[in-house]
């Protein structure tokens, strides 16, 4: 169930198909699992080679293997360049290899042409799954992952690759090798660059002096770095630290903040559920940490936790917008700090002190939890009459915007949660999406359309305003809707997209769903610490050739200019650093480049260099810094055509496009322009990574490393991001909102669901199919959002008769059992929940799965014997599948259609 | 009042003014609401998803613009049903007519529809779909079972005014293979105010 194997899966599957001219090819049982280790054994072979070959030698790191003598100069130079050589070819040893390989392709053409080309594959297969170990590796090691690992080395080239050269990087990535470094990183004292020390600098340890590998200053080593030699080198410098992480001592340690908004407009049952669920979070917080809570029904509560000699709580209306100041003069909290923050605006306000910080509001969970429990074990629902034919009337808008006046006035900068917990859809004062009147329903994508919803925009605007207030100050606003009808997330979405708060929508608070995810988010990591981080900023380093185009995820620009901001804005632009306020271990940003060369300009060095740098508030409350460098192969445009191609990552392209994808459908609003702008990029890339001849489909041949890419688009465009029938606007952005934050892999599960299949003959990976629904297999999908268990007829029909309660059958049962255990294996480490399906052929939740496969059998051919798509293998069984939908087999030939025509 | 049934009335036959009927979908999962929709909003034949929040179109039919609002059918779903009871004009409510095995249930959700008070005027239209399927429900048998003998109020049009109570008729159809609930929505479609 690991990632490595859903990879593999769909590699074969996706060769398979492609493989197959046309007509349905359905991979026996045996082949798939063949060819599977077929993959496996050859990669790991490739990796052994390598790793006993005589170019590879073990990572840099022990000091002693320099025979280092500090009176001999050139010796040192020597040293100097093998360290150099070395740390090249640990890393990009594999890049040279397939290099000289294409040489020797090129170049042994006297040979006779059958066994070349037999040998041109043997190479290529070989030289792709060692691309797929550096890829793999490169994601463990780094948490990076490039669309192309080498770069064309001119603008031109680039534009022409259709994909953009982009990166998607997971911040916090779980390392546990990582040293603790106690000490401030080293900055390139350039004005303009301030690029981090890393292994990629060259260190003349003579003259103590390191040149920045993106801007080449030469920079002195401060003092403290006066022993420094090849010896005894500091660990920013080691290959394998070129991820690392610093800790900065001389920050004052933070505790975070935690302020419930609660619901009470919901009834008894769900607000008794939400009742527990946050007396069960207040026991997972560290002890030090300050809670607040705020309630809103037609007016908002705001409750003084602190022991005092009566519980009070201060009451605002909730038709009105309370602004900053306001807040804080009716709570008499944090007068000082945001005089000083109208100062200085944005993030100039010093954090407070500790004796100061405790005001009656927000207090350390250790002091207050019984007042705090008490509190909630009075809370009544909402006493404000509805009428029949009338919505209760429920001021989310105002509750948020004075939880964040709150957060705003005492603790600015300062690592801060605030949990929204949402029953329905925002009906008075600012920030409203409907009315009370029950007789006009909640806006569908159909009214905004139309452009016919009477408050969305002003909606939009009012939580748009607050979602920027929020990401100033560095706050993280989550939102849990549980409600069966919409609650607005539509319109409230920007205060968790531009935090990294997390989005949850689900049925009801009293469901396992949530109670199990609302769990989840304090979940801790092995050192006992809170796996979020808070108040985090991204900044991007780039080498000169190579500028940085813009930024998607969950995230505002920090508005931070440099001279390697490119001209043309991808996603949110115009700046080298972000904010990302909240982070977890899996949040996955991406970032997308421009090649600035013009061409015939050479690049200096053939490498380019690019530096994470991600600065946050751990939840210890230590502030830590870490740095990423990372740098890829230029290539030639002309002459390097073919490398650039090897370079290609096929998985992490298709994340990358459809987040711009949905990023499109965002902005322009027209989902039907969106998915044509799909097939065209597709369209253009198999134009020019493909192998044809003019004007004949059958010709056409993807290269090893573009084959998957194709079917994920056909995935894309059929999935709930680009379309939007049968979903409502929440739920859309729910969706949307999950793509733009988690890591590529699981992505890739939202893009294209993953299926297992199950049967007396094994476990083996299925392709997202009709064919594969067959009687006697159990199925387990994986979508992301839901995970589901199918029997197929034969296996229901033998659980619905008692065969697994019978001795002599335990086997049977055995596999009854598999896959729930599996399933609980991958609920088990997601975030949020997904939902847990069991069906049965025939069953009304089935519709999951025949949703999702790909409808190579429909009632227009297999039960109807209609002609649209001959197919051969469809009499063994599959279940047909009520859709007009396309298929992928027509899909790829329409695509192969297309591209080979010379005028497309 | 007169004058504007008049006006509205010439309006709607010149095809410049047509009136608007909301109309809710409703049905135990899988009965077919949601293709019906699609089917009818010119998506052509979907594989939908199970509904968890509800989803609004609309279409056309004839001289008539529908809003319609496709609830989800599962348990907890049917609880949102009624907030929606205030914003229809009239109901469609969909039987599978192949699961013999949830007409008991099925029922239940009818016969709670036709006691509901916010509903006591509203026509309801019953499409007995999947018809196409060997061995589903007759007709009759559907009648039979979810007791609509003597209750509905027939298939031709009847002026609203001699009807003793709401409208209410049952149409069998198949979503499947396109046929039967145009009758269904033509019939409904009289006795919009």
């Amino acid at each position: 169930m690991n990632e490595r194997v859903q990879r593999v899966d769909r590699g074969v599957s996706s060769y398979v198909e492609l493989k197959s001219n046309g007509g349905v090819c359905r991979p026996s049982g045996l082949l798939t699992q063949l060819s599977m280790y077929g993959y496996q054994q050859q990669g790991g072979h490739q990796f052994q080679q390598s790793a006993a070959g005589p170019q590879y030698q073990p990572p840099a790191g022990a000091p002693q293997q320099y025979g280092y003598q500090p009176q001999q100069q050139p010796q040192q130079q020597q040293q100097q360049q093998q360290y150099g050589q070395q740390y090249q070819q640990d890393q990009y040893g594999g890049q040279q290899q397939y290099g000289q390989q294409y040489q020797q392709d090129q170049y042994g053409g006297q040979q006779q042409q059958q066994q070349q080309q037999q040998q041109q594959q043997q190479q290529q297969q070989q030289q792709q799954s060692s691309y797929q170990e550096f890829i793999e590796a490169q994601e463990n090691k780094e948490g990076v992952r490039f669309s192309w690992n080498v770069w064309p080395s001119n603008r031109i080239e680039a534009t022409r690759m259709v994909v953009p050269v982009a990166a998607t990087y997971t911040p916090l990535k779980k390392r546990d090798d990582l040293p603790p470094i106690c000490y401030e990183p080293l900055k390139c004292t350039q004005m303009q660059c301030g690029a981090i020390l890393n292994p990629l600098c060259q260190v003349d340890f003579r003259a103590k002096i390191w040149v920045c590998c993106f801007c080449f200053q030469r920079n002195p080593f401060p003092s403290s770095y006066a022993s420094i030699s090849e010896q005894s080198q500091p660990a920013e410098l080691f290959s394998t630290f070129s991820t690392i992480e610093y800790t900065l001592m001389r920050q004052q340690n933070l505790p975070p903040i935690f302020l419930f908004v609660m619901d009470t407009c919901v009834d008894e049952e769900e607000l008794g559920a939400l009742r527990e669920s946050i007396t069960m979070s207040l026991s997972l917080m560290p002890a030090t940490a300050l809670v607040g809570l705020i309630t809103f029904g037609r007016h908002v509560h705001v409750h003084v936790l602190a022991k005092e000699v009566m519980r009070k709580q201060y009451v605002f209306p909730g038709a009105k917008d309370q602004t900053a100041k306001t807040v804080q003069e009716y709570l008499g909290v944090g007068l000082r700090t945001t005089a000083q923050a109208q100062q200085m605006p944005g993030q100039a306000a010093p954090a407070p002190q500790p004796g100061q910080m405790n005001n009656r509001f927000l207090q350390p969970v250790q002091e207050c939890e019984i007042t705090l429990q008490d509190i909630l074990a009075d809370l009544r629902r909402d006493p404000w009459p509805v009428m029949t034919g009338k919505r209760s009337l429920r001021a989310s808008g105002a509750a948020l915007s004075i939880a964040i006046g709150l957060l705003e006035a005492c603790y600015p900068n300062t690592g801060a949660r605030i949990l929204t917990f949402l029953g329905g859809a925002c009906s008075y004062g600012p920030g409203m999406v409907v009315d009370d009147d029950l007789r006009k329903p909640i806006r569908s994508h159909h009214d905004i359309e139309k452009d016919n919803c009477q408050y969305m925009k002003k909606a939009i605007k009012f939580y748009e305003g607050l979602a920027k207030r929020v990401s100033d100050n560095g706050h993280i606003v989550d939102l849990y809707a549980c409600a069966l009808d919409q609650v607005g997330l539509h319109e409230m979405k920007y205060c968790a997209n531009f935090t990294g708060g997390h989005m949850v929508l689900g049925d009801s608070f009293n469901s396992s769903l949530f109670r199990s995810t609302f769990q989840r988010v304090f979940a801790r990591d092995e050192k006992n610490n809170l796996e979020m981080a808070f108040n985090a900023t991204l900044e991007v380093k780039t080498s000169r050739e190579l500028k940085i185009a813009g930024a998607l995820g969950p995230c505002v620009s920090a508005h931070e200019k440099g001279p390697n901001v490119a001209e043309m804005e991808i996603g949110i632009g115009n700046t080298t650093k972000w904010k990302l306020c909240g982070l977890t271990p899996n949040t996955t940003m991406s970032i997308f480049f421009e090649v600035a060369n013009q061409q015939g300009s050479d690049v200096p060095g053939g490498r380019g260099h690019v530096q994470f740098i991600t600065r946050y508030q751990h939840s210890s409350g230590q502030t830590r810094i870490r740095v990423t460098t990372v740098a890829r192969n230029w290539a030639d445009a002309q002459t390097g055509q073919h490398s650039i191609a090897l370079g290609f990552d096929q998985e992490a392209a298709a994340v990358l496009m459809a987040r711009l994808a949905v990023h499109r459908s965002e902005t322009d609003q027209d989902g039907t322009d969106v998915l044509r702008w799909v097939d065209r990029m597709l369209i253009r890339l198999c134009q020019k990574f493909g192998e044809f001849t003019p004007n004949d489909p059958n010709s056409y041949r993807f290269q090893d490393n573009f084959t998957m890419y194709p079917q994920f688009m056909f995935h894309l465009r059929r999935s709930q991001f680009l379309q939007v029938f049968n979903n409502s606007p929440d739920e859309t952005s729910f969706y949307r909102c999950m793509l733009n934050r988690e890591s590529v892999s699981e992505c890739l599960t939202m893009i294209q669901p993953v299926l297992y299949s199950y049967s007396f003959s094994g476990l083996e990976a299925v392709m997202l199919d009709t064919s594969s629904i067959q009687p006697d297999r159990i199925l387990l999908l994986d979508t992301f959002f839901l995970v589901l268990i199918f029997l197929g007829e034969t296996m229901a029909a033998w659980k619905k008769q008692g065969y697994q309660e019978q001795e002599e059958y335990a086997s049977f049962k055995e596999l009854l059992q598999v896959p729930v255990d599996d399933a609980q294996d991958i609920i088990a480490n997601r975030f949020p929940i997904p939902r847990y399906v069991e069906t049965e052929q025939g069953g009304s939740q089935a519709r999951f799965l025949l949703s999702k496969v790909n409808p190579s059998q429909t009632h227009n051919n297999a039960m109807y014997g209609g002609s649209a798509i001959p197919d051969p293998n469809s009499t063994d069984g599959g279940a047909p599948v009520l859709t007009d939908d396309v298929s992928l087999q027509v899909f790829m030939e329409h695509l192969k259609k297309l591209a080979v025509t010379t005028n497309a | 009042m007169f004058l504007w049934d008049w006006l509205t009335g010439v309006l709607g036959y010149l095809g410049v003014w047509r009136p608007r009927l909301r109309c809710a979908f409703l049905g135990l999962g899988g009965a077919g609401k949601t293709s019906l929709m699609a089917l009818l909003a010119g998506e052509g034949w979907l594989k939908p998803t199970p509904l968890y929040q509800c989803s609004s179109e609309e279409l056309s039919i004839g001289q008539i613009k529908f809003t319609t609002f496709d609830l989800g059918g599962h348990h907890q779903a049917r609880r949102v049903w009624k907030d929606y009871f205030p914003a229809v004009d009239a109901i469609v409510f969909l039987i599978d007519a192949a699961d013999r095995g949830r007409f008991a249930e099925s029922k239940a959700e009818l016969d709670s529809l036709l006691t509901d008070d916010q509903l006591s005027n509203v026509p309801i239209v019953i499409l007995g779909n999947k018809i196409d399927v060997p061995g589903a429900a007759s007709e009759d048998e559907l009648r039979q079972y979810f007791g609509l003998f003597g209750q509905t109020t027939g298939k031709h049009k009847i002026p609203r005014n001699e009807l003793p109570g709401r409208p209410l008729e049952l149409f069998m159809c198949s979503v499947l293979k396109r046929q039967g609930y145009g009758e269904g929505f033509r019939w409904i479609a009289n006795y919009i105010n």
